[in-house]
C-alpha cells in the first residue's frame, strides 16, 4: 500500500520489546510481571483510574466483519436523544462515574458531528472528564469538540496490518487505512489532550500487531510531546453474527503483551475494559494496568433503569457492579479513583501556549 | 531538637520540615495513617482528587478534618499557566488555604515541570496574594526569577517524580540553596529516608515525599522513618558538619620555603 509511514515498520529500538512479546529468555512471564509491578507501583502508586462507556448510537454505515453494529447486521438501530443522554449521564453519576467515554459508530446522518458535539456539551456539564470513541474527524472538528470540554479521543486502528485491514473493512468510510491511522494526529493537532490507541487482538498475528502498536505509541509521543497517550488491549469477543477471529490471543499472551508494554512504555496509561473477565482484570490491576472501565453497558444507553436487555456491540465478561468491582480492587490494596481530573483543565491544548500569554479558553457555544 | 527552629513560609510557621503528598495511596485510611505518623503539618492534595460527589475516593474531605494540618492544594493536571491559575482559584475557593503548589507538566508521561508556564502562573498568583510554592526543575536561575516575583518558596526536584532515584540534582540544589532567600524544598525523587536526611544536611528547608511512602509495604512506618530522618538531617546541619576530606598529610612540610618569620 502506498503512503504507509516508515515508523510503522521501524525496527530500531524494538529488539527487546520483540523478545519480551515472544517470551524469549530471559523474559519469562514471572520476570516480566515482577518488573512491571515495580514500575507501576513507583510511577502510578496503588491507584486505578476508572471510566465508563456510554454508547450514544449504533447507527453505522460500515462493514467491519467483526462488529455487532456493522450495517449488514439485523441489530435494531437507535440513538439516544438529548433528554435520554442527560438521564443516562445522571444514572452514571449515581454509580460514581466522573470520567465518561462517549461512543458512536461511523459517521451517519443520525449520529454525525453536530449530534456528537451536543452530547459532549451535555456530558461536560456533569462529568469531570469527557472522551469520545467515534468516527474519525477533521482537525477543525476536533478543535470544536475540545472547546466544548472533550479532552480525550480513543481510536483503535483495529489492525495495523494494511492488507488484513482492507479485507476486514468490507465497505464504508472506514476502508481507508491511512485516514484512520492518521486520526490520533488530527485529534492532537485539534487540541485534544489525550489519545487512546489499540488494536483488536485476534485480527492479525499478535506479536507483529503488538510491535506496530508499540511503534505507534512511540511515534505519537515523539511527534506530540504534550500528548497523553494511553494504550488499550481489546481482545476479540463473541459478538452478534458469530464471526470467528483468525488468531486466538490466550490469557498468557495477552498478559505478556500488557506487561511488556508497561516495561517498554513505563509512564503511559494502559487500559483494560470489561471485555476481560473479572479474575484477569483483578490480576492485571496491580501489575501493569492503570485505567479500567467499570459497570459497562455496550448497548445504546442502558444505565438508566439498569439495562435494556438488548445485545450490545460485543458481550462483556466482567459484569460486576461498580461497587463490587471497587471492593475487589480495595481487597487487593488498590484504591479505585473515580475522579482523577478536573474541569479546570478542560480547555483545548495549544501548540505554544505562552506565545500570546495565558488566556481564558473560549466558552463553548 | 530546638523547638524554636521553625520553618517559615511567608507569614506561616511550621515545626515539621516534612511535607507529604497524598496521592498514590491504597486508600484514604492508609494515607491518613501515614500523615499522622509523619507528624507533617503541611500536606499537598491535587485539585483533581477533590471529589465532593463520591466521598470514597475524595482526599480533601478526610484531610481537612485532621487537626493541626495545613492543606496546600496543587495544580497537577494543568498543562498551561492559564489552567493552573484557574485551578488555583477553584482550590482556594474549596479549601480556604492561602497556599498553592504550582505544578504544570505539559507532558503527562514524565511529568517534568514547564519552566515558562510555571513562571507565568507563579507571577500572577503571587501578585494575587497566594503563598506560591512552585515545583520546578533544579534550575538556579529559574529559582531566583521565581523568588523575584514573590514566590513563598521554591520546590526543585531531586529526581524525576516517582523515580526513586534520590538527589540526582545535588549539584544544582547546592547552588539554589546557597543563593535563595526563600525556603528551598526538595520535591520529588526521594526513595529512602537517608536521602531526606542528606537533603536537610545540604541545607534544604524541608522535603516533600509521596511515592516513597505510598509505595512502601508499611506506609505509616515509612512516614515515621522520613519524619525522623528529616529531623536528624536538620539537626546535623545546625550542629555543623565537619568537613569531609581525604587529603594526605605530607611528611615534608610544603611551606618550609617560607622561613620562620611571619
Amino acid at each position: 500500500m502506498k503512503g504507509i509511514p516508515a515508523w510503522l515498520s521501524d525496527e530500531s529500538g524494538t529488539a527487546e520489546m520483540r523478545r519480551m512479546l515472544e517470551g524469549a529468555q530471559p523474559f519469562d512471564i514471572e520476570t516480566l510481571a515482577a518488573r512491571a509491578r515495580s514500575i507501576t507501583l513507583r510511577r502510578f502508586g496503588r491507584t486505578m483510574s476508572l471510566y465508563a462507556p456510554l454508547y450514544l448510537s449504533n447507527h453505522c454505515p460500515s462493514g467491519c466483519a467483526y462488529c455487532g453494529f456493522a450495517s449488514d447486521r439485523t441489530t435494531p438501530r437507535r440513538r439516544l436523544e438529548e433528554d435520554e443522554i442527560g438521564r443516562e449521564i445522571a444514572a452514571m453519576k449515581e454509580l460514581g462515574i466522573q470520567d465518561i467515554l462517549l461512543l458512536t459508530g461511523e459517521r451517519t446522518p443520525q449520529a454525525g458531528f453536530d449530534y456528537l458535539r451536543r452530547a459532549v456539551v451535555i456530558a461536560a456539564r456533569k462529568m469531570a472528564r469527557v472522551s469520545v470513541e467515534t468516527f474519525p474527524m477533521t482537525v477543525e472538528e476536533y478543535r470544536e469538540l475540545a472547546e466544548c470540554g472533550c479532552t480525550g479521543v480513543t481510536i483503535y486502528q483495529e489492525t495495523y496490518d494494511p492488507e488484513r485491514y482492507l479485507e476486514l473493512h468490507r465497505w464504508g468510510p472506514k476502508k481507508d487505512f491511512l485516514h484512520r491511522l492518521e486520526t490520533p494526529e488530527r485529534a492532537l493537532e485539534g487540541g485534544i489532550k489525550t489519545v487512546g490507541i489499540g488494536a483488536l487482538l485476534g485480527l492479525s498475528e499478535p506479536v507483529e500487531e503488538a510491535l506496530r502498536l508499540y511503534r505507534h505509541a512511540r511515534h505519537l509521543s515523539k511527534k506530540f510531546w504534550r500528548a497523553g497517550i494511553s494504550v488499550s488491549f481489546p481482545r476479540m469477543r463473541p459478538e452478534q453474527g458469530g464471526w470467528k477471529p483468525p488468531f486466538t490471543v490466550g490469557d498468557h499472551q495477552l498478559a505478556r503483551m500488557i506487561l511488556a508494554f508497561r516495561i517498554g512504555l513505563p509512564d503511559m496509561d494502559l487500559a483494560l475494559s470489561t471485555r476481560e473477565r473479572a479474575s484477569f482484570r483483578d490480576g492485571m490491576a496491580g501489575l501493569a494496568v492503570t485505567r479500567m472501565s467499570t459497570a459497562s453497558r455496550t448497548t445504546v444507553g442502558g444505565y438508566e433503569e439498569g439495562g435494556t436487555g438488548e445485545r450490545g456491540q460485543f458481550d462483556i465478561s466482567d459484569e460486576r457492579s461498580a461497587e463490587a468491582f471497587c471492593q475487589a480492587l480495595r481487597e487487593r490494596g488498590i484504591e479505585p479513583v473515580f475522579k482523577n481530573w478536573d474541569g479546570a483543565y478542560n480547555g483545548p491544548a495549544t501548540l505554544a501556549p505562552s506565545a500570546e500569554g495565558p488566556k481564558e479558553t473560549a466558552a463553548c457555544p | 531538637m530546638d523547638p524554636m527552629d521553625l520553618l517559615h513560609i511567608g507569614p506561616r510557621t511550621f515545626s515539621s520540615r516534612l511535607i507529604l503528598g497524598t496521592g498514590k495511596f491504597s486508600s484514604s485510611k492508609v494515607m491518613l495513617e501515614a500523615v499522622r505518623a509523619s507528624k507533617a503539618e503541611l500536606v499537598t492534595v491535587a485539585l483533581r482528587r477533590f471529589n465532593r460527589e463520591q466521598l470514597e475516593d475524595d482526599l480533601f474531605g478526610p484531610l481537612s478534618e485532621l487537626e493541626g494540618l495545613t492543606l496546600m492544594p496543587n495544580t497537577s493536571g494543568a498543562s498551561t499557566a492559564a489552567e493552573a491559575v484557574k485551578a488555583a482559584h477553584i482550590s482556594r475557593e474549596l479549601s480556604g488555604s492561602p497556599f498553592i503548589k504550582v505544578e504544570i507538566h505539559p507532558n503527562p508521561h514524565h511529568l517534568l515541570p514547564d519552566p515558562i508556564e510555571t513562571f507565568e502562573a507563579s507571577r500572577i498568583l503571587a501578585s494575587e496574594g497566594f503563598l506560591v510554592m512552585p515545583y520546578i526543575a533544579a534550575d538556579p536561575v529559574l529559582a531566583k526569577r521565581l523568588e523575584e516575583v514573590g514566590c513563598a518558596s521554591v520546590m526543585p526536584l531531586g529526581a524525576q517524580i516517582g523515580s526513586g532515584q534520590g538527589l540526582t540534582t545535588a549539584g544544582m540544589l547546592d547552588i539554589i540553596i546557597r543563593e535563595s532567600t526563600v525556603p528551598v524544598i526538595v520535591d520529588a525523587g526521594l526513595r529512602a529516608p537517608s536521602e531526606a536526611a542528606r537533603a536537610m544536611e545540604m541545607g534544604c528547608s524541608a522535603v516533600l515525599v509521596n511515592s516513597a511512602i505510598a509505595a512502601a509495604a508499611d506506609p505509616a512506618e515509612m512516614a515515621a522513618a522520613f519524619r525522623d530522618a528529616t529531623a536528624a538531617g536538620r539537626s546535623a546541619l545546625r550542629a555543623g558538619l565537619m568537613t569531609a576530606g581525604n587529603e594526605a598529610v605530607p611528611t615534608s612540610p610544603l611551606t618550609s620555603f617560607l622561613g620562620e618569620s611571619r
